[in-house]
């Protein structure tokens, strides 16, 4: 008990810090301006909102896509860097650089290299021959996303690959012997040893790059705003928008509280998915 | 506990430091966009030195995003005592609450173009002062009519004739590159987009909303027309370059100087840029064309002096944007044309490239105030955009805007 009086202000401050805003922004999504209570007239006005399932859909289509690609692509570069190889070293200091670069500085660089004009890859796929005309990467309305969703695999799989390497470097040395004497090839390693090894570090993983997708606002905004006709508006963006955009601040409370379910149950599923077996002794 | 005690006397002297140079009547906070800090310090010099112990101090803006910006300063609470913000941003903001009237900050206001007071003005009352004023009108490349077989000197009046010429320019050149017609935008804030189609529904009989902002009238054939007739560039002729919706003014212009593109619409603050990124470009600015028989029409622009209600220094902002709007600082500051006709005998208005400008602000008309404007523009956007994706036509697009600017001008 004696303890108790000494984390009370670190508790308070805790409390300040992530209860009042949430607890806030629920007040505010059941008031109107004048901060009279009116029910869910604000949740059937966002729900009603032309833009809402657009950027519900977004969102999904945004991270579903990020999630695959940053898994796979950061287990093989995981395996791969985990390997006996010359240039080891510097290959995997080099690998995490995506990563490591502010994300505003690494879209703000994206978005020159892919503007359809002035950009160095049309530049290179038109000079090089690959193409003919220019690719409106961030313009055409069906590559935009596909685009930003590169860009957010380049960004993270870096992430992905580190916490790969770190699993597999714990998986001793005993297993791929056994293995090898059983007469296992390379792909049979990877897939009865190394995934089965490191599948809690992958679940945790993915568990992280969901709840950051969810969240990502940096790239998208900074390369399309949600453009070109709310092609890649996805919720967070959303609600920036109307917050400080419309200042319709009641509504933006709404979005939030049921964004902040929606991932609730995206994340609950993706748990009771994977995770649960994973706690089974 | 030593160390503690220490922080926390350094803590007090900084403190009571923080206090010494906040002491009241020292510092004025002026939002200066990017593009005339150099001037604004310059002028900033010139105040401090007429007012001893008064402090200007500078905080320079960018474009991009600045109405958002400047709209949460001005409900912060604690916004800067000085800012330049658009003339259309100004009705908007004053009808929130958020500004200070200047009736009295200015005596003779038959010096001021009438339309740029009448843009300040809401309620009886003047909000801003305006010390800048532009219009666009049509930039082109003498060189590349020449090259195309048009004659630069009998630049095209009408939407029809611009169409011939846009479509003739669209081509690959001697060198072996693409080139483009005529650059719209369809990215960017959203003025960029507002600018270059409001005055065509203008010159073609329409608006955006009714006069006494009662109903959308987007949604009416002239301003349905003018908005196909926008979007047509991309979408039916592809005379504007496959950028486009990405673009803003400023990636047009780039585009422009590169010699890719040969028409585009702008305002006089591009002149110097072009000439200085590409002096060799022959360039030529033409007025904007009419429909057939139409008269010409297009958006006064420009920004005004705002002081915010909640102000620190409210008496020493106004003494500054008194000195600011005096004629031969109102002259030296403005990036185009200065809203006192006095200021305008200036010998930097005189540059021959000018004459169109000049002619174009006899047709400026002001944006319409609501205060819901903001959000209007940006529905009205996000379907132009829908029209230049090719998602729906152009008639569809305007009929679902109108049914959300119809809701943004009825809500209190």
């Amino acid at each position: 008990m004696t303890g108790v009086p000494f984390v009370l202000p670190a508790l308070a401050v805790l409390a300040l810090l992530i209860l009042f805003p949430v607890i806030y922004t629920g007040v505010l999504s059941v008031t109107n301006e004048q901060g009279v209570f009116v029910g869910l007239a604000n949740y059937r006005a966002v729900a009603e909102g032309r833009l809402t399932a657009t950027a519900v859909w977004n969102t999904v289509y945004f991270v579903g896509g990020s999630i695959v690609f940053q898994v796979v692509l950061g287990t093989l570069a995981g395996i791969f860097l985990n390997q006996q190889f010359r240039g080891r070293a510097v290959l995997r200091s080099l690998a995490l650089i995506p990563w490591v670069v502010p994300g505003i500085v690494a879209a703000t660089m994206w978005a020159w290299m892919l503007h359809t004009e002035f950009g160095i890859v049309n530049h290179l796929l038109t000079s090089g021959g690959v193409v003919d005309r220019s690719v409106g990467w961030l313009t055409d309305p069906d590559i935009v996303m596909p685009a930003l969703i590169a860009i957010n695999v380049w960004k993270l799989f870096p992430f992905v690959a580190l916490m790969v390497l770190a699993g597999l470097q714990t998986v001793p040395h005993e297993l791929y012997e056994s293995a090898r004497v059983d007469g296992a090839s390379f792909g049979d390693e990877i897939r009865h040893v190394m995934l089965p090894q490191i599948r809690p570090v992958l679940v945790s993983v993915t568990l992280l790059l969901m709840i950051w997708g969810l969240n990502a606002i940096t790239i998208i905004y900074t390369i399309t705003r949600g453009g070109p006709a709310n092609r890649t508006l996805v919720l967070p963006i959303y609600i920036y928008r109307q917050a400080f955009e419309a200042f319709a601040f009641h509504q933006a409370a709404a979005l939030s509280a049921m964004f902040f379910v929606f991932s609730l149950v995206l994340v609950w599923l993706y748990l009771h998915a994977f995770a649960a077996q994973e706690g089974r002794p | 506990m030593i160390r503690v005690a220490r922080l926390a006397a350094v803590g007090a002297l900084a403190a009571s430091l923080a206090c010494a140079s906040a002491e009241p009547g020292r510092e004025i906070v002026w939002w200066t966009p990017s593009w005339g800090q150099a001037r604004a310090e310059v002028l900033a010099d010139k105040f401090e030195a007429a007012h001893p112990g008064v402090t200007v101090k500078l905080e320079v803006t960018v474009a991009d995003g600045l109405p958002t910006r400047i709209q949460t300063a001005l409900r912060s609470g604690s916004p800067p005592d000085l800012i330049e913000a658009q003339h259309a941003w100004v009705v908007p903001y004053a009808q929130a609450n958020l500004l200070q009237p200047l009736d009295d900050v200015i005596e003779d206001r038959g010096d001021f173009l009438p339309a740029s007071l009448e843009y300040d003005t809401w309620d009886g009352r003047l909000w801003a002062i305006p010390f800048r004023i532009e219009t666009h009108a049509l930039f082109y490349n003498r060189r590349m009519f020449r090259e195309a077989g048009l004659d630069p000197d009998t630049p095209p009046q009408t939407w029809p004739a611009l169409v011939d010429a846009a479509k003739t320019l669209t081509r690959t050149n001697s060198a072996g590159r693409r080139q483009y017609g005529y650059a719209i935008t369809g990215g960017g804030e959203v003025g960029n987009t507002l600018f270059r189609t409001l005055p065509l529904m203008w010159m073609n009989g329409g608006d955006i909303v009714s006069a006494d902002l009662s109903r959308a009238t987007v949604n009416a054939r002239p301003a349905v027309e003018a908005v196909t007739f926008y979007a047509d560039m991309l979408t039916r002729h592809k005379v504007s370059p496959p950028s486009t919706l990405q673009d803003d003014g400023l990636a047009i212009r780039r585009l422009f100087v590169a010699e890719s593109v040969a028409m585009y619409q702008s305002g006089p603050f591009d002149i110097a840029p072009i000439r200085r990124e590409n002096p060799a470009l022959d360039l030529g600015v033409m007025m904007l064309p009419t429909p057939t028989g139409g008269e010409p029409a297009v958006a006064l622009g420009g920004w005004s002096f705002i002081v915010p209600k909640d102000a620190k220094q409210p008496g020493l902002a106004r003494s500054l944007v008194r000195f600011l709007a005096e004629s031969e600082n109102m002259g030296y500051f403005t990036d185009t044309f200065p809203a006192r006709r006095s200021a305008m005998a200036l010998p930097r208005f005189a540059d021959p490239i000018l004459e169109n400008f000049k002619k174009m602000l006899t047709y400026a008309r002001r944006l319409p105030a609501h205060k819901n404007w903001l959000q209007i523009v940006q529905v009205y956007f996000d379907h132009v955009q829908r029209v230049l994706v090719g998602d729906v036509p152009a008639e569809r697009a305007m009929n679902e805007a109108a049914i959300e600017i119809d809701r943004l001008l009825a809500s209190p």
